[in-house]
């Protein structure tokens, strides 16, 4: 068991270096970069550039590059101001020592950047899966009951309606809809918020965040609903007609039981499945829904770290979202082991 | 959205039902039988016709017309006209050849990948099975969206001769890069159940080769499965572009296709409605027909529910 | 229970605390105190005036990055020794007259050629924490600005030899040579003064922490920042002008979507927009309730940028450009273009036609006339250049001189794509320009990131990767000069040393270039009108037409006014809201 454990953290381990090495090679292959100069500003002044590269870390080899990215520059000499004569010590620790570097636009620690954005997705992430799994599963079991019938039907080309539009699409028309057209008839104004997690200023409310969440979650949820009720509907179909539960029913239980305690679990099983591949957005987020109602979370900083080739907001978000991912897969094969007496690793 | 994963139920149809018709004669009446997917077919079949047919139209997608903008819907322009003054209904058309073209490569580069690996790894197992199945599991723990965006950053502008300012190809390896794990995964699924069958040992048994096996004997039997997938590949793929396209890594103007002109559009959203309004609508329908037609394969392939139908179960 | 299940589980368990432990992350605690005045009620805050723009500014300190907003944020809560006013006139605010060559304020030295400066700084201005302003914060910003290794360069640092303090409130700049815009050094749109007693010098101008948390001796003090959401201000009780700031309390909101940030202004939700686009302006024109600043001139004029040495290259006498090296063919380029039609229909009629870099006020005076439209003319030329109109109506060069008979006039037009629609429109109805006078120009578009970036970076400008570009710039400020020496001197077609990428040479230019380092105006003026000329014949860019400076505000809002030489919190003292 202990060799199991280990083996599989050695994987890991292994997996995220694989893994770093081909982000960072992807990111610095990009054309372009970061001293293209900000918004407006079309060009950084040609004296700048030396010295900011040097500053930044570019003038090296990529090798040496990845190597201080990793392991930090603590332990050798740096040139900051580009003049091609050492000046001290560098103060990056490197990433496994859990420094993640300084982005290139703010020049602030990424760690800060990425903290005070991951709870924001993770908030609204987190909302729109429960919504979507909340209102999937229900739907999805009546369906799969009530096969071919009205409500199947409508709800069947409603789900596809819904994943056949694109969010930002979705997220555009629900502004319009629910801010602009309609008037919240209490007091005049827009019946929902454009955008945003909160009223700026104003006190917590709770009917304050579901106003808030309101329309991103809607827009983002109709997507993996539709997806997700169709896929149980199907899963359903397939256990209804299972030869187990006709001997529970031929048993003299209630159809409820039936469908419930021994159908429905068994149906889930696979959809469980589904939502371990999705698990990633939690951390990556959403882009577009992020984009349009302004909300400030991860999609939203590494589209900009993108255009800006940013590249340490870049790289810390795609080993923690490619982490996340890895990490949660041996923990479920960790706990599962535990769980399961049957299972002898070797 | 997600990748998709294996629904569930059996893949094969055993080849011998119903006396002496085949398996493909099967699947078309089951799927003729379905209203949904006759539907989906005759709407997507007049969407094809219709975007083939683009260059009917008397005007040109790319000339503009500067007296004419932002015409409403008339009869002249049954859509109107953009902020040059391009008659919309003809760039949609020609946007909707743009859009078809990178579902279809996009759904070509993922059957090609995804059942390349598929195959090598469920037939010959072993170490090669474990290697490709790692990448696989490593290509599914990238962080799809931010993968999307950085290799939308990289290959717009990356100067090697295929793809220099061939958006639609860049565009259709971008996508298709991220989704081919579905079919290599399916693909390897029904391997595995499948080269255990007698068949299938006869056939080696015969001295046949395990190309031809894996081609000639098995993969016809995972055409299910697989057709399902690819359909519903497309409308993802479509849905994809037209994100892209509103991230900026798109199909470059002055090229329209559905995904640009629906971003375009955005801005002129409360003006000009119409110009965010069609685009959207031909996506829609686009990926409803498709959605429906998979729909109706899925119910094709799969013999339970149309037994229950007959009464049967 | 399956493997699948319990990694659901075990991920929903950590989310559950992740959700209820981490709400939203409260915003970045702010140190700044205020200088013992009494607070403002506590109880129902008053609506605060509130600012939408696309993204965070990633610090205050508009030196950085300078993509705009920084420079917002900045002009809200620090002051410079000097500002440019929407007019281009210079006036004091840290300082307490502007030194000039009468006052004695400036001296040059003829036979060494140094010029020094000396300022007065008013005595009453302090710090939110009340510490006075004073020179020793001058000295200090400018030894921050001007370290080799952690600072940065402005335009006139090269210049400045050294800076030493007189007394409290006064101090001296030694200049090696003449340099015009002396009185915006440490100042303008970019710079501000820092304060000593706060700010780090150890982590160094580019990267100090106060330019995340400032201290305020502006009108407006930083309350809090909830990075990529929102940043609050609060009126500074200190502000030296007394009566002022009359707002209590400003929001700057992050929206990054255009469509929801006008929506947003018409609702009344926000108060300005910062930077309205012709298509804003245009929409707004006809809502009563919302009114928008157009600056009279521009700054950015979109320009086509020609690269005289061939694609790839960066040296126009090895190999020069096969298409564009003959002068006649670039006017014939320029009399292709019917930049009226463009600005009114793609720019909603806000672009104006512009001619010359210096259009301008003060040294918009030099009268140069306006070039035709003339698409017969342009093709006239092309002919008589060697350009022969082909039969598929590309033309093909038959005796042209610069490349070898038979090559088709068929090139690249490269344009960014950040900008939006507009700029993508007009690069299609330039193609379409030229292809009426028998040129192809086949389109594309990237990031501009790629297009701008150093050349190591495979920036494809520094690279002379490029045929024709077609982009947006102007100068800052009140003065060319240091903008005409990045694109047209000879030093600066070096790759990474500049900006001209069109590795343009003109003999003499260079020397009309420094002559224009001067402070008689007649002579700056009469250099410019030569330089003026010489673009005018010679364009190594074609100029087309200036796109709007423009600030909206809603009805609630007093004092906005659109300032081309800043943004638009430069007057923020000034701005009222009704209640």
């Amino acid at each position: 068991m202990t060799q199991y454990v280990v083996r599989r953290l050695i994987q890991a381990v292994g997996m995220m270096m694989l893994l770093s090495i081909v982000f960072f090679g992807l990111v610095n292959l990009a054309p372009g970069g970061p001293l293209a100069g900000y918004g407006r500003a079309r060009r950084i002044p040609a004296a700048q550039i030396p010295r900011i590269r040097a500053q930044l870390g570019l003038d090296k080899p990529i090798l040496v590059q990845y190597v201080v990215w990793l392991l930090g520059n603590d332990w050798m000499q740096v040139d900051a101001d580009g003049d091609g004569v050492a000046d001290g010590q560098g103060t990056r620790r490197g990433i496994l020592r859990g420094d993640l570097g300084y982005s290139f636009r703010t020049r602030k620690p990424v760690l800060e950047e990425i903290w005070s954005r991951l709870p924001n997705t993770l908030y609204l992430m987190s909302a729109t899966l429960f919504v979507a799994l909340a209102l999937a599963i229900p739907i999805g079991v009546i369906s799969a009951l009530r096969q071919y019938s009205k409500f199947d039907i409508t709800v069947t080309t409603l789900a596809f309606a819904g994943q056949s539009l694109p969010d930002f699409w979705l997220g555009l028309i629900l502004i319009i809809v629910f801010y602009v057209w309609l008037p919240n008839p209490f007091t005049g104004g827009p019946l929902l918020p454009s955008g945003g997690i909160y009223t700026i200023g104003a006190p917590f409310s709770i009917s304050d965040r579901l106003a808030h969440l309101a329309m991103p979650v809607a827009a983002g949820a109709l997507g993996w609903l539709a997806w997700y009720s169709r896929f149980l509907r199907s899963s359903m179909l397939d256990v209804i007609h299972q030869d187990y539960l006709r001997t529970a029913r031929a048993k003299g239980l209630p159809e409820y039981l039936v469908v419930f305690r021994h159908g429905l679990r068994n149906a889930l099983i696979p959809l469980v499945t589904l939502l371990a591949l999705d698990l990633p957005y939690l951390v990556s987020g959403a882009v577009f829904i992020e984009m349009i109602f302004a909300w400030p979370g991860m999609g939203l900083l590494y589209y900009q770290a993108a255009l800006q080739r940013d590249y340490p907001i870049l790289m810390a978000m795609l080993v923690v979202g490619a982490g996340f991912i890895i990490a949660s897969n041996l923990l479920a094969d960790l706990v599962y082991a535990l769980l399961d007496p049957r299972i002898h690793y070797s | 959205m997600s990748n998709f994963a294996q629904g569930t139920g059996t893949s094969a149809i055993p080849s011998q039902e119903h006396g002496s018709k085949s398996t493909g004669q099967i699947v078309w009446k089951r799927f003729r039988r379905h209203p949904g997917a006759r539907a989906g077919a005759v709407v997507l079949l007049i969407l094809v016709l219709a975007v083939l047919l683009a260059p009917l139209s008397p005007y040109s997608p790319g000339i503009s017309s500067l007296q004419n903008r932002f015409r409403p819907p008339s009869w002249s322009h049954p859509m109107g006209t953009d902020a040059l003054g391009r008659d919309l209904l003809t760039r949609i058309l020609y946007g909707g050849r743009v859009s078809l073209t990178v579902g279809i490569l996009v759904v070509g580069i993922t059957l090609t990948i995804g059942v390349t690996v598929g195959s090598l790894a469920g037939y010959w197992g072993g170490l090669l099975d474990n290697l490709l199945m790692r990448i696989t599991d490593a290509a599914l723990t990238l962080p799809s969206l931010l993968v999307l965006i950085l290799l939308g950053a990289i290959l717009r502008d990356i100067d090697l001769p295929l793809l220099k300012q061939n958006s639609v190809l860049t565009i259709a390896l971008v996508i298709g890069t991220l989704s081919w794990m579905t079919f290599a995964r399916l693909v390897r699924a029904s391997i595995l159940t499948l080269r255990e069958l007698d068949f299938v040992t006869a056939s080696r048994a015969l001295g046949a080769s395990p190309t031809r096996i894996v081609v000639r004997h098995i993969l016809p039997n995972t055409i299910g499965p697989i057709t399902v997938e690819a359909t519903l590949e497309l409308g993802y793929a479509i849905i994809e572009e037209s994100g892209l396209s509103f991230l900026g890594f798109g199909i470059q103007p002055p090229t329209p296709s559905w995904g640009n002109l629906l971003s375009n559009a955005q801005e002129n959203f409360l003006r000009y409605p119409w110009l965010a309004i069609f685009p959207g609508v031909m996506i829609f329908l686009a990926i409803v027909s498709v959605n429906y037609i998979g729909d109706g394969l899925r119910d094709a392939f799969d013999p339970y529910k149309v037994l229950k139908k007959a009464g049967e179960l | 229970m399956s493997k699948d299940s319990v990694k659901v589980l075990a991920i929903s368990a950590v989310l559950l605390v992740a959700v209820l432990g981490c709400q939203p992350v409260g915003p970045a605690a702010t140190a700044t105190k205020t200088a013992g005045e009494s607070q403002p009620p506590q109880g129902a805050a008053p609506k605060s005036l509130v600012i939408v723009i696309p993204e965070d500014p990633p610090s205050f300190n508009a030196v950085v990055a300078d993509s705009g907003y920084d420079a917002l944020a900045m002009h809200l809560t620090m002051l410079g020794l000097a500002a440019i006013d929407p007019a281009g006139e210079v006036y004091p605010v840290l300082a307490a007259d502007l030194p000039t060559v009468d006052n004695g304020g400036v001296v040059i030295h003829e036979d060494e050629g140094t010029m020094d400066v000396t300022w007065r700084m008013r005595t009453d201005v302090t710090w939110a924490d009340g510490t006075p302003v004073t020179a020793d914060d001058v000295l200090f910003t400018y030894e921050a600005i001007a370290d080799p290794e952690t600072g940065a360069w402005i335009p006139g640092i090269d210049l400045v030899t050294g800076v030493d303090k007189i007394d409290d409130h006064s101090f001296v700049v030694h200049f090696s040579s003449v340099y015009p815009s002396h009185l915006t050094l440490f100042g303008g749109r970019q710079v501000v003064i820092w304060p000593k007693h706060y700010c780090d010098p150890e982590q160094g101008f580019l990267n100090w922490d106060c330019a995340r948390e400032p201290l305020s001796n502006g009108p407006f003090i930083l309350k809090e920042w909830m990075t990529g959401d929102h940043l609050t201000f609060e009126r500074n009780p200190g502000y030296f002008v007394p009566g002022k700031p009359q707002v209590e309390s400003i929001v700057i909101k992050i929206v990054p979507d255009a469509t929801v940030r006008e929506t947003m202004l018409r609702q009344g939700d926000a108060d300005i927009l910062m930077w309205a686009t012709e298509q804003v302006a245009s929409n707004l024109k006809d809502d009563g309730s919302v009114r928008v600043s157009v600056s009279p001139t521009g700054r950015w004029v979109m320009r086509l940028f020609i690269n005289l040495a061939a694609k790839g290259s960066t040296d126009p006498v090895a190999d020069p450009n096969p298409l564009f090296s003959d002068v006649r063919v670039r006017q014939a380029i320029r009399g292709a273009i019917d930049v009226d039609m463009i600005a009114e229909s793609v720019w909603y009629g806000y672009a104006n036609p512009v001619w010359t870099e210096f259009f301008r006020p003060p040294y918009d005076t030099c009268k140069m006339e306006r070039p035709a439209f003339d698409p017969e003319g342009a093709k006239a030329l092309l002919d008589e250049a060697g350009w022969i109109i082909g039969v598929d109506g590309i033309r093909e060069c038959k005796g042209c001189g610069t490349a070898a008979d038979g090559t088709k006039f068929q090139f690249e037009l490269l344009t960014y794509s950040e900008y939006g629609e507009p700029l993508i429109l007009t690069q299609q109805l330039i193609a379409e320009m030229l292809k009426n006078v028998g040129i192809q120009a086949d389109l594309s578009q990237v990031q501009g990131t790629v297009m701008w970036a150093d050349s190591a970076s495979q920036g494809l400008e520094q690279n002379g990767n490029f045929e024709i570009d077609l982009y947006d710039d102007g100068y800052a400020g009140n003065d060319p000069t240091d903008f005409i020496w990045q694109y047209y001197y000879s030093e600066s077609a070096q790759p990474d040393y500049g900006w001209n990428f069109g590795r343009w040479f003109y003999p003499g230019f260079d020397d009309l270039i420094d002559s224009a380092y001067t402070l008689d105006e007649t002579e700056r003026t009469a250099a410019f009108c030569e330089m003026a000329k010489i673009l005018d014949a010679e364009l190594p860019q074609i100029l087309l037409f200036s796109t709007i400076n423009a600030d909206a505000y809603g009805s609630r809002v007093g004092g906005v006014e659109a300032n081309v030489n800043s943004v638009v919190s430069w007057n923020a003292a000034d701005w009222t809201l009704a209640k």
